[in-house]
């Protein structure tokens, strides 16, 4: 069995990515898929610590955590294409009609 | 605190499940029945039917949440309904926060008859109002952090698309993309540090891992981690620092209806899962030999405070100025939590919800008479507003009660809340944040008071003819004006109700 460590580093460095892609990716689409490996990032933390605590709790939540990311890459995936009728591009520097 | 004290009853009868979060049903079931008019109807123009049927349904959530709090629903110490194995929680703070809500919900929605006449998806837009109003009366309910999550997503996802809902509009577009990616940002945020408390506990109801924190826990690096992600998830519902780049953005580009609605509700949600979260959750007494996230809340409410009013003295557009204001009132609410485990716990939380009450009625009533500049096309700027006070005297009359109330002057209930609060900061002893609270008021008073020069010195330089008078808008915006002044004899009302719930928390 892997100790529950090594799952929170994996999930601390997948969070990190997740958090690099959103600071330095300029295209919206690559913004949706970061965040969506924060929160698989989160379901890694709730799967490992819900097996070692012997409880299901966890496990549920992170399929709530999955519908709910879903959810929110339904309305992003909406938003980028109004985006990109309106600015041509999906670049979300481009879009500065109201001042920063 | 001295003044009339509403009637509880000191043991309420027992009432079905279904009752007590009957306000909840009402708003989802009139989400709901919208779909299916519009299913049946999708090219309805009847704009009136579809306005009523929304408004309808907020106001019989309104009157259902009154008859729940009169009642003596939930209220009390240790009489908090505990639902479904404890996911939901109805208490007094449930059931006052849900006043704000619906209150709030109708204002706009009365108010948007008007400001989108001749627009396509009107059904679209009710609904998508109605959902995210269902699913801030859950966050003020939810009783574990997995119901926490799922109904601030559920308030959430309908806002962005509200925000964006003009898509042709280059602006709305643009405020509804930087509202989403923010958002999105901090939820992940929000989930990754819920994942981290619950490696901790083991739990994700509320009081569960209150118990579990009160013996004490070797990981406090972790837990630490943790609570301070959950606080960045309330900061962006609260339009707090560091978190609040979002608000000017959001609430410009917006819809006019839709950002009162945001600026007023949205944050209120924010703040009353916060409360539940820091009060029940995380306890000052239960992390006391942990995490001290009191401190945090300090330096978030002197920082936002103080970023909000000084960047809303710079503005030289009105909507702006709301927007950056909003973040310097969610600064105000702020210290409420700052002051937590002084003593006086259920005195600073009572004051800091009723700021939320008179907060939900003088914004929206400001933003809602934003609605009603930009239906008369009359700009954006300060100057544009110049001389409207002789074509439009009572718009302009409740205007500035709620600017002068904003400011904290006497004329509405935002004068007592703010001086609640400000006594809660002397009380325990936050003498720096009191000193705060002051300065800003009297800075805010400046900005605001450009608003009302505008109004009633500058003249009109005649280019701008007002067309007509428009019946939702002013219903709405005169109606907001009359509550916020009532507020301010009604405060110590509101107040015993407040202060009872907040007590409640901490029994």
């Amino acid at each position: 069995m892997v100790a529950v460590q090594y799952y929170l580093l994996l999930s601390a460095a997948i969070f990190c990515i997740g958090l690099f892609g959103i600071l330095t990716r300029r295209n919206a689409l690559f913004f949706l898929m970061s965040v969506e490996l924060m929160l698989n990032a989160a379901n890694i933390n709730l799967v490992a610590f819900s097996f070692q605590y012997g409880n299901l709790t966890g496990q549920v939540f992170s399929l709530f955590i999955t519908a709910l990311a879903a959810a929110e890459v339904a309305v992003g995936i909406g938003i980028v294409l109004v985006l990109y009728r309106n600015f041509g591009d999906v670049d979300v520097t481009k879009a500065t009609t109201l001042r920063w | 605190m001295a003044g009339l004290t509403l009637p509880v009853l000191q043991t309420a009868p027992p009432i079905s499940d279904w009752v007590a979060v009957a306000p909840v049903l009402l708003l989802g079931l009139t989400a709901l029945a919208l779909f299916v008019v519009d299913s049946i109807d999708p090219d309805s123009s009847n704009s009136a039917a579809l306005a009523g049927t929304a408004a309808a349904g907020t106001l019989l959530a309104l009157v259902a949440t009154l008859l729940l709090l009169a009642g003596g629903v939930g209220q009390g110490q240790g009489g908090a309904l505990r639902l479904y194995g404890g996911q939901l929680i109805i208490d007094g703070m449930a059931l006052f926060f849900t006043v704000i809500f619906t209150s709030v919900a109708t204002l706009v929605i009365v108010a948007s008859y008007d400001y989108l006449r001749d627009r396509v998806y009107q059904a679209e837009y009710y609904m998508l109002m109605l959902l995210a109003a269902t699913g801030m009366a859950l966050m003020a309910a939810a009783g574990s952090l997995a119901t926490v999550f799922v109904s601030l997503e559920l308030a959430s996802l309908p806002s962005y698309a509200l925000v964006a809902f003009m898509k042709d509009n280059r602006g709305s577009v643009e405020a509804g993309l930087k509202y989403f990616l923010i958002g999105a940002l901090s939820s992940a945020i929000f989930a990754y540090g819920i994942s981290l408390v619950y490696g901790v506990t083991g739990q994700l109801g509320l009081e569960a891992i209150a118990q579990q924190l009160s013996g004490g826990t070797q990981l406090v690096g972790v837990l630490g981690v943790g609570v301070l992600m959950v606080a960045g998830g309330f900061a962006f519902k609260t339009a707090s620092v560091p978190f609040h780049f979002w608000a000017p953005e959001a609430y410009e580009g917006a819809p006019a209806p839709v950002s009162a609605f945001l600026s007023s509700a949205s944050k209120a949600a924010g703040f009353v899962v916060a409360f539940r979260v820091f009060a029940v959750a995380f306890s000052p007494e239960a992390v006391a030999q942990s995490v001290d996230w009191t401190l945090a809340f300090w330096l978030l409410a002197a920082v936002t405070m103080t970023v909000g009013n000084f960047a809303a003295a710079t503005q030289d557009k009105v909507k702006r100025m709301l927007a950056y204001s909003s973040v310097g009132h969610a600064g105000y609410v702020l210290i409420g939590l700052a002051a937590l485990g002084g003593g006086q716990d259920g005195l600073v939380l009572g004051a800091s919800m009723l700021h939320l009450l008179v907060y939900g009625f003088m914004n929206t009533g400001a933003f809602l008479f934003v609605a009603l500049a930009e239906y008369w096309e009359v700009g954006r700027t300060f100057e544009d507003y110049n001389g409207l006070g002789q074509q439009a005297p009572i718009a302009c009359v409740a205007m500035s009660v709620f600017m002068l109330s904003l400011a904290g002057i006497p004329v509405g209930g935002g004068f007592m809340s703010k001086y609640f609060i400000l006594i809660g900061a002397v009380g325990t002893g936050h003498f720096v944040l009191a000193a705060l609270l002051l300065v800003n008021s009297a800075l805010s008073l400046y900005y605001y008071s450009r608003v009302l020069r505008a109004l009633w010195v500058e003249d009109s330089d005649g280019s701008v003819a007002i067309e007509g008078y428009p019946l939702g808008l002013y219903a709405a915006v005169v109606g907001a004006a009359i509550v916020t002044f009532l507020l301010l004899p009604g405060v110590f009302l509101a107040s015993d109700v407040a202060t009872a719930a907040a007590s409640a928390l901490f029994a």
